[in-house]
């Protein structure tokens, strides 16, 4: 029986982490143990489609990484690393144990797995690149395709991650009390960011082009499952849905953006929207409220309104206040100077901004020259608000977002 | 996010430059592309020809038509371009620092434009 390609695909994807545990859990080595894991997806997605699926396809995994890293440990014979790696002759069936969510020595497993792709050490394209390929499973090809880099450049990254995570002594003990919370706020940051390059326009063949948002939704959900009572988790998850239910009505046809004022709202996704405010809801009340639950209730706030007018932006306001607290930062400062306006009007919220000049790491930056535009239009400032906008234009360096403030500028007459 | 890094230069610079010194100032280079090609990085890096190999193309009837030049106007012209992909503008700033002949000319460094949308 033959199973349809993108079928393999998803399973090897779930598969990916519960095989590399396995082996280095067993073996230890994590470099090696990555590389052999890696061989034995690839050839089960060339194999799998046409042959059929094996009868314990997490045994298949784990048999043939067993034996990629046997090869390789014998093809490097003078080296030290066969002395580490006695342990290869112990026969692979011995490391079948149950899938990774049934018991928790395994989740620890996977948690501790996640930690070491995000380790403090690594810059976070290293992190995001090991995580999409060791806990993703996605092959260097794939991820280099993602990133629009050869993927020379996306193997060297990759290499050189695991190389310090081997460095950094890589194990399956997880940290607890405050560097645990410190370790997985990274994760979070990882998977945001993951999510976020996800908005790309380029949306081809899936399957060499993963698309990075729903794999980031993927991860964060398989996270969730693991941590299902940490409110963070369940905020980012539910901030990565509400975000995504809006992805049908930002982008017309032509690839040119929507903003959410006028974006067709009948088109926003109402499943995902359901899916993140149960989240958001369920993980509010438990209280240690931080910055991806505050950032999902706003997605929430703005997902319930039927129209922009109908927005809550008191509310929104409300939640900005508290996010400001819980983690200050001048691009949420900037997003609450937008909620300022809204709620106490323009003006006011152009005080919030000239405040926010001040900042050097914003004062340039192409988001607060547009939210200024955005407000000084809204003032009735037509000429300041169209020179904004070209100033903002010509400062991003998001190609969509250039030419959206460059039409803005240009329906102004400037 | 991506990074161009360019260098200027022309053939009184290079003239300037001792005979001997050459090797040293190729090693550096290389040293500088390993570097960061090993870091994942570097995605390329490349040195352009002479001037007096350039061309200007244009189609004249669907076919190229090929002509001498560019006649630059400047007295420096690129002499050689990197691609880098890096974390920041900040990681692309420190890299370009540390171009071999960064203390003495400036190198430039231009973001690429890039497809991402942000939630607006």
């Amino acid at each position: 029986m033959t199973t349809s390609r993108s079928d393999v695909e998803g399973l090897l994807r779930e598969l990916a982490p519960q095989v590399l545990t396995a082996l280095v859990r067993r073996y230890g080595q994590f470099h090696l143990c990555e590389d052999a894991s890696q061989e034995a997806l690839l050839a089960a997605a060339q194999q799998w489609p046409s042959g059929g699926l094996p009868d314990s396809p997490r045994g298949w995994l784990i048999t043939v990484a067993s034996r990629r890293l046997t090869d390789q440990v014998r093809s490097e014979q003078s080296r030290r690393t066969r002395e580490e790696l006695v342990a290869v002759a112990t026969p692979p069936s011995e490391l079948l144990g149950p899938p990774a969510d049934a018991e928790p020595a395994d989740r620890d497993d996977s948690l501790a797995l996640l930690f070491g792709c995000c380790h403090p050490d690594l810059s976070s394209p290293s992190q995001i690149a090991l995580t999409l390929r060791a806990v993703g499973g996605l092959s260097t090809a794939q991820i280099a395709a993602a990133f629009g880099v050869p993927e020379t450049t996306m193997a060297q990254r990759i290499s050189r991650a695991k190389q310090t995570i081997a460095g950094a002594g890589f194990d399956f003990s997880l940290p607890s009390g405050a560097e645990r919370t410190e370790r997985l706020r990274a994760v979070l940051h990882v998977l945001y960011l993951v999510f976020n390059e996800g908005y790309t326009a380029s949306e081809g063949d899936t399957l060499t082009v993963p698309a990075l948002s729903q794999e980031a939704i993927r991860l964060t959900r398989w996270l969730h499952r693991l941590l299902p009572d940490d409110g963070e988790v369940a905020g980012l998850l539910a901030l990565m849905l509400l975000t995504d239910a809006r992805r049908p009505a930002r982008t017309r046809p032509d690839g040119s953006l929507v903003p959410l004022a006028e974006q067709d709202r009948s088109r926003w996704d109402q499943a995902k929207i359901a899916e993140g405010v149960a989240l958001v809801t369920g993980a509010l009340p438990r209280g240690d409220v931080g910055p991806y639950q505050l950032q999902a209730a706003i997605a929430a706030v703005h997902d319930e309104a039927t129209t922009m007018a109908d927005t809550d932006w008191p509310q929104i306001l409300g939640l900005y206040d508290l996010l400001e607290l819980a983690a200050p930062n001048p691009f949420t400062a900037l997003n609450r100077a937008v909620a300022v306006a809204m709620v106490r009007g323009p003006a006011a919220g152009l005080e919030v901004i000239a405040a926010l000049e001040a900042d050097k790491r914003v004062a340039r930056h192409h988001r607060l020259i547009a939210a200024r535009a955005y407000l000084r239009e809204l003032a009735g400032d037509t000429a300041a608000a169209a020179a904004d906008y070209l100033d903002a234009a010509r400062r991003a360096t998001s190609l969509p977002e250039r030419r959206y403030l460059a039409l803005q500028a240009s329906r102004l007459g400037g | 996010m991506k990074y161009l890094m360019l260098i200027y230069g022309n053939q009184e610079k290079w003239a300037s430059i001792p005979a001997d010194q050459w090797p040293e100032v190729i090693a550096r280079q290389d040293a500088f592309n390993r570097r960061y090609r090993a870091t994942g990085e570097l995605i390329g890096a490349y040195g352009l020809a002479d001037e007096i190999s350039a061309r200007l193309v244009r189609r004249e009837g669907g076919q190229p038509a090929v002509t001498d030049g560019p006649y630059l106007e400047t007295k420096e012209y690129i002499a050689s371009f990197y691609l880098l992909d890096c974390e920041s503008e900040e990681r692309a700033h420190q890299i370009a620092a540390d171009m071999p002949f960064a203390d003495v000319d400036p190198v430039e460094v231009w973001p690429i434009l890039h497809e991402a949308k942000p939630d607006l």
